[in-house]
């Protein structure tokens, strides 16, 4: 097991390795660069911006710059913001904290609601609660999320009882750690609403049929045949032989931590890793978007291993080989 | 049904069907009546066999017998009582104390009747405590005391095992110990026994009597092997299309003179004729020619580095006269599967010769044409979206054989040959039946034009007058084409009259070369399981190659 890990893991350097150079090749492909802007601006003389794309490293080749990145990612840096002028790990880190605050708690939440539910769901499949719930589950799916976001925008807009500027309020931290957490929370509370909205009907259908598939099944004919009470026949023994698909798809939730919420954040002001990564990559700074883009793929990783990990631990028929 | 009949002082019975009539909503609104009018009445102690053949509404049955119809399923009219008590006045909670504790239930798939991913200990223990308050320590002795009831000489390496790490046989095993573990009154058996090899088939059937003799178990045994009901029943019930065609004592049933019944006691009475000796020309050659094959599969459990060689063939040497039929038999995991897949192209064997004609493969895709192979499973070898000309015409449109118009005339004459109305070619595969999607299988095979045809237990999931039919069929279609085939079986059914060679393998090697007359004398212990399970199985029923 550990040696398997192991190799993962050198399977996961491998694959950064190669995302980062593919990334500064696709960065070298596309037109423009952090300067191009300032080019058009005439007060701005050609020996300044030769100065300036010295300073910035925008006047080495490719692989120099690559190396460059490297050494630095070493450090702990991951290169330098050109329009912060600041270390870009130092810029990612806290943000990428504040975009967890709110995709954790969300995706907590949204598996503790839709595996009950789903799986209540799948015991009532034909039933008029399954329609109810069908229909409520497609209305929720057709939904985009910028719509679900500025719903909620509205509903903090028409109450006046839910704060929509950021995480916290300015003076929050003055009142003692109580209180902060409790503004911290008041803030999180719609942009955490509105990502378990986006993502609860997908949950929710896969477990309801999943779960329904075998239910179908003629084990589960059998187990019901022996009188087993419904309760366990639905979760201590339907859910375990429908968990594999379920696993995958947690993993894949995993994955999209960083990355999922995106929208919600632009839209909410929240000042997660969606916000700076869209004006990184309007204002082409490169290591910025290079350094976000690295870190949702180490979560993609990440995520991808914890599903393979929890497989290996759920199914005796991979643990115990088939 | 009043007891003051006096001087009748029949006991009530504790099972009793009156009048019953299940229907299933079909799709597009139809309503399929899978059961009609159905009586039944099952004493303590007694045990009633239900014979019939697939679609004769058995499993059906057995599970309104339970209660526990499916969804889209529903009983129409009658009632089913319990102990006199109607089971439509049950409450959840009645119904369930009764499922399990009072009338238990085995189904038909050892394979598909356990959760596969809970240790068998759990699954075990859940049936008691869903009847019992038991403390853990109790729980355990009574799972172990099961276990080697059924025939657990171990009964905690069996309770610490998932369903995957068993074979068939034994989960059949555990199938029975989860009914039996409450002590039930009654014991329903779906079809126990028919997903088995005839090995493992017999030990269950010894299981299943000596269990009904110790603990006085009143039993319903539904099968379509007249066979095994000569050992177990004290009563019969045939069923044809959801009907009662017969009833009565196995003595009284095999002097009935109704055809369908006989049907069902007898298959091979369907086939006449003698054991014919091959007509092809001996100095022509053998169409197929194998020498010393050899095949290892290497495993590698997931997450070690570990690796497990497995010798599937060992040295098989055959050969295969045009026109002949040769039997392949042996228990499952013999290799019996592998050789036919190495002929058949989709393996490539380690080491050996395969010569068709006295010429080595050489453009693979040439020979697999000449070469087909019929799989157990018709229902998962075919696309079931496909209509039934699509299916049969497949392996034209692959050669892109002449036009569109030709090729459907051609697939509809090769339905027609293997008795397939040439008006269902537009049905769906899905649609069609167990048997008669395997001769939509040995209609897209022939369409290949084949001149060897494998068959990998192409038989064994029907029940026998339907194999009785195939075997005619092909019979009938050998004499026309000069097919030849390549049969491969577990059990004997029919052999002697198809067969000109025999072929019995045991773990990789061929362990018996002889004739279907010789088979029955044989000394190679291999070969004498397969004819004593054989016999044990068919006492009265079918032919065991004798």
């Amino acid at each position: 097991m550990i040696r398997y890990l192991a190799r993962r893991a050198a399977h996961g350097l491998l694959m950064l390795f190669g995302v980062s150079i593919l990334l500064f090749l696709l960065f070298q492909a596309a037109p423009g660069d952090f300067l191009s802007e300032a080019k058009l601006n005439s007060q701005i003389s050609p020996g300044t911006m030769a100065q300036l794309r010295a300073q910035y490293g925008l006047d080495q080749s490719l692989p120099i710059r690559y190396w460059q990145w490297a050494k630095s990612s070493v450090r702990g840096e991951f290169g330098y913001s050109f329009s912060y002028n600041a270390p870009a790990a130092s810029l990612l880190w806290p943000r990428a904290r504040n975009t967890l605050l709110l995709s954790v708690p969300a995706l907590i939440i949204s598996w503790l609601i839709a595996l009950p539910l789903g799986v209540l769901v799948a015991g009532w499949k034909g039933k008029w609660a399954d329609r109810l719930f069908s229909g409520g589950t497609s209305t929720l799916l057709a939904l985009p999320d910028v719509l679900i976001a500025l719903l909620a925008l509205l509903i903090a807009l028409k109450t006046g009882m839910f704060p929509v500027d950021g995480m916290t309020a300015i003076n929050a931290q003055d009142e003692g750690w109580w209180a902060w957490l409790r503004d911290l929370g008041w803030h999180m509370l719609l942009p955490v609403a509105a990502l378990v909205v986006g993502s609860l009907a997908i949950i929710l259908r896969h477990v309801r049929n999943s779960v329904g598939e075998v239910l179908e099944s003629s084990y589960m004919r059998a187990t019901e045949g022996h009188g087993l009470p419904r309760y366990k026949l639905l979760f201590g023994y339907a859910l375990p032989a429908a968990a594999n698909p379920l696993i995958s798809l947690f993993g894949l939730s995993v994955a999209v931590l960083l990355s999922g919420s995106l929208l919600i954040e632009v839209v909410m002001s929240w000042p997660g890793i969606g916000p700076l990564l869209l004006e990184a990559i309007l204002a082409r700074d490169l290591f910025l978007v290079i350094g976000a883009v690295m870190l949702s793929t180490v979560f993609l990783i990440v995520g991808n291993l914890l599903g393979d990990v929890l497989l290996y631990a759920f199914d005796p028929r991979i643990r115990r080989g088939l | 049904m009043t007891s003051g009949d006096l001087g009748l002082l029949k006991p009530e019975p504790l099972l009793r069907a009156s009048a019953l009539s299940v229907d299933y909503d079909a799709a597009g609104g139809d309503v399929v009546s899978a059961l009609r009018n159905l009586d039944l009445e099952i004493a303590d102690g007694e045990s009633v066999g239900v014979l019939g053949e697939s679609g004769s509404g058995k499993s059906s049955l057995a599970l309104a017998l339970l209660h526990l119809l499916p969804r889209n399923a529903r009983v129409a009219s009658g009632r089913v009582e319990y102990r006199g008590r109607s089971l439509a006045e049950f409450s959840a909670a009645q119904l369930r104390a009764m499922r399990g504790g009072e009338v238990a239930l085995i189904s038909q798939e050892p394979a598909l009747a356990l959760n596969p991913v809970l240790p068998l200990r759990r699954q075990l223990a859940d049936v008691l405590l869903a009847h019992h308050k038991l403390d853990r320590g109790a729980v355990s002795g009574r799972c172990n005391e099961m276990l080697r009831e059924v025939g657990f000489p171990d009964p905690e390496r069996i309770l610490r095992a998932y369903p995957h790490e068993l074979s068939g046989g034994q989960r059949q095993r555990v199938a029975i110990a989860q009914a039996l573990i409450c002590r039930p009154r009654l014991l329903i058996a779906d079809e126990p026994l028919s997903a088995l090899d005839t090995a493992t088939q017999a030990e269950i059937l010894e299981l299943l009597q000596r269990l009904k003799r110790d603990l006085r178990l009143a039993m319903l045994f539904i099968t379509h092997n007249a066979g095994t009901l000569a050992a177990l029943a004290d009563n019969i019930i045939v069923m044809r299309e959801g009907e009662v065609a017969a009833r009565g004592s196995m003595g009284k049933l095999q002097s009935s003179l109704d055809e369908y019944v006989q049907g069902m006691l007898f298959p091979e009475k369907n086939l006449s004729g003698e054991p014919r000796a091959s007509d092809q020309a001996a100095d022509e050659g053998p169409l197929l020619e194998v020498r010393d094959l050899n095949k290892k599969f290497v495993q590698q459990r997931m997450l070690s580095r570990k690796k497990f060689a497995v010798q599937s063939l060992i040295g098989i040497d055959l050969s295969l006269q045009r026109g002949s039929t040769v039997a392949v038999l042996g228990r499952s995991g013999s290799g019996k599967s592998t050789l036919a897949r190495c002929l058949a192209g989709f393996e490539t064997p380690d080491s050996g010769d395969i010569l068709f004609r006295g010429k080595p493969e050489e453009k693979k895709d040439g020979v697999r044409r000449r070469v087909q192979m019929i799989f157990q499973d018709a229902a998962t070898s075919i696309n079931p979206r496909f209509t039934a000309r699509q299916v049969v015409a497949e392996p034209l449109e692959i050669a892109r054989w002449e036009t569109d118009a030709e090729r459907t005339a051609l697939a509809l004459a090769l339905m027609e040959e293997v008795g397939l109305d040439p008006e269902w070619a537009l049905r769906l595969a899905g649609e069609f039946s167990g048997g008669q999607r395997q001769r939509l299988a040995l209609a897209r095979a022939l369409a290949a034009e084949p001149e060897l045809l494998i068959m990998d237990e192409a038989l064994s999931g029907l029940d026998m007058p339907l194999q009785a039919q195939m075997v005619r069929l092909l019979m009938d279609l050998q004499s026309r084409h000069g097919l030849t085939y390549l049969y491969i079986s577990h059990d004997l059914n029919f052999i002697s009259l198809f067969a000109q060679e025999v072929i019995v393998m045991e773990a990789g090697r061929i362990v018996e070369r002889t004739t279907p007359a010789k088979l029955a004398a044989s000394t190679n212990p291999a070969t004498r399981e397969l004819v004593e399970a054989s016999e044990r199985l068919h006492a009265p029923g079918v032919e065991a190659a004798v």
